[in-house]
């Protein structure tokens, strides 16, 4: 069994940087109660790839449409743009249902572009996502984006931290609230535009809000809701890619069934230490 | 004669075109001890963004004192308590804008915080999850977080918001405290006029668009509430306490509103 995920151990290693970097990120989703801001900007990166395989099938576009990552970051940076905006002015609309309008018009798009577009083979597996096609080019270009995202949230968590506990105070020692957020939004944004083109929607939210959630529930500091959300979605990754290699199951749903399982034991845990 | 920390002057406020407070000119000077009460709606959100420089006036201006540090101390459920921090991590924070951008609080930070948490009564909590604490503790380790950043003035916004008899005088003679023991200024935002005007110095009154401001005793009496509130409204003492009583509306007042029916939403 080992020899036949060995095969693919490069798959393998690209999606253990999308789970370190997604899982980081994804403690600020679910602190910030916002985790269905990482499913929308998932698809809205997703209409983008849809409307750069649309456009190249009709040879619009140009050169730029055979490069989708650049549809898809600019969609994704757009998105949150649009997120972090409206979190700081709440506009008439609600912000979850604005965020529940972009979820269902970002999906839909993207199918309907997918739909009537003419070039390549495999277009829903792009934007399912397709673990087992990362290459080892993949990976490196996911760590040049992984890399910089996580330094800065290592050199600025105190800002990050603090914008996102409690805005107004932030604003009143002179935090420029919607700089930050804006920032942790772009942050946000790149590492799903990216990704997702492999990873696809579905595990790219896995990895964004399951581990985080694990986290949350078994640890007593920001430190440990880090650590714990980076060792779940990690061992999720090896333990559901190595499952799926053999046993010929779809890896990112395996993926994600051994997310749930972890955060199932941690929520048992929790339940356990309750009532001790 | 000192120069005050916050001026209004001639100040309108409001959000777009619409004008919520027009023409208020008032100081707040160093040692000030300002209660600014009103129901909910009357404006005292408006005039505290204004102070805290997060809302500029329409016309007129709100100059404030330059180099002024605020040790604000938000309403006790604006804070989210999902996050799994512990209480001296929350008090650092007010020291945060100290540290500098991409920099790691210090052992000197740590201490610091502390000692505020020492200075309201608490130095026993550090170590426990915020989300652990009762309402007078959560509010308590806020006033410690405003404190820890050595303000000039501390603008506490409804401190007694939902907290019970005991917890609301053990908060209120704490601010009292503060504010005698350091000398520091206050600022308290609060709608409930009764608790609020025993402890402070001076009054900010806000209802329906009206402002007015003074002493305790010019503001706490009958003329100017009654005034105030468009009701009659009697101010009694009791053990060397103010009570605001409305007085009973006649039927024929209650059934067509004619007492002066303030809107409380």
């Amino acid at each position: 069994m080992i020899s036949t995920v060995w095969l693919f151990k490069d798959a393998l290693y690209g999606a253990l940087v999308i789970a370190l970097a997604c899982s980081v990120l994804g403690v600020y989703v679910v602190l910030r109660r916002i985790v269905f801001v990482g499913a929308a900007l998932a698809e809205i990166s997703s209409a983008g790839i849809a409307l750069a395989l649309w456009l190249s099938g009709r040879g619009l576009g140009g050169e730029l449409t055979h490069h989708p990552v650049v549809f898809a970051l600019l969609f994704g940076l757009a998105g949150a743009l649009f997120f972090s905006v409206g979190q700081a002015t709440r506009a008439g609309v609600p912000p979850d249902a604005t965020i529940g309008v972009t979820y269902a018009v970002a999906a839909a798009a993207g199918i309907l572009l997918i739909a009537k577009a003419t070039v390549g083979e495999a277009h829903d597996i792009f934007l399912q996502g397709n673990i087992l096609g990362i290459t080892r080019t993949d990976t490196f270009v996911l760590l040049g984006i992984a890399i910089p995202v996580l330094l800065a949230h290592l050199f600025f968590y105190k800002e990050f931290l603090f914008v996102s506990f409690d805005r107004e105070t932030a604003r009143t020692l002179g935090f420029h609230v919607a700089t930050w957020n804006a920032f942790l939004y772009f942050t946000l944004g790149l590492v799903i535009a990216f990704a997702m083109q492999f990873a696809g929607v579905m595990l790219v939210f896995n990895f964004l809000v399951l581990p985080a959630v694990t986290g949350l529930l078994l640890a007593r500091s920001m430190g440990a809701i880090f650590a714990i959300a980076i060792g779940s979605a990690i061992v999720s990754a090896i333990v559901g890619f190595t499952l799926s290699v053999p046993f010929d199951l779809p890896s990112g749903p395996a993926i994600i069934a051994a997310s749930g399982v972890l955060a199932s034991i941690a929520w048992l845990a929790r339940r356990g230490l309750r009532r001790a | 004669m000192t120069a005050p920390l916050v001026k209004f002057e001639h100040a309108t406020l409001g959000y777009g075109r619409r004008v919520v407070l027009s023409d208020l000119s008032f100081d707040i000077p160093p040692g000030d001890f300002l209660g600014l009460v009103g129901p909910n709606g009357a404006g005292k959100t408006t005039i505290l963004r204004a102070i805290l420089g997060s809302l500029k006036p329409m016309s007129g201006s709100v100059t404030i004192a330059l180099g002024l540090r605020f040790g604000y101390v938000p309403q006790r459920d604006s804070v989210d308590y999902n996050f799994p921090l512990k209480v001296t991590d929350v008090v650092m924070m007010g020291r945060y804008d100290r540290i500098g951008v991409g920099r790691r609080p210090t052992r000197e930070d740590r201490q610091r915080a502390i000692d505020a948490l020492d200075h309201v009564g608490i130095a026993d909590l550090a170590e426990r999850q915020l989300s652990a604490l009762s309402g007078g503790q959560k509010q308590r380790t806020l006033i410690a977080r405003a404190l820890v950043g050595e303000p000039n003035i501390l603008v506490l916004d409804e401190p007694t918001n939902g907290m019970d008899l005991v917890s609301t005088t053990q908060i209120l003679s704490l601010i009292r405290e503060l504010h005698e023991r350091d000398n520091i200024t206050v600022l308290m935002v609060s709608h409930a006029l009764n608790e609020v005007a025993n402890y402070v110095e001076r009054i900010a009154l806000t209802l329906e668009g009206s402002f007015r401001i003074g002493n305790v005793d010019e503001i706490m009496n009958e003329q100017v509430l009654s005034g105030m509130y468009g009701i009659p409204v009697e101010v009694d003492r009791f053990d060397g306490h103010r009570i605001v009583v409305a007085r009973r509306l006649a039927t024929r007042e209650r059934l067509t509103g004619t007492g002066g029916e303030q809107r409380h939403d």
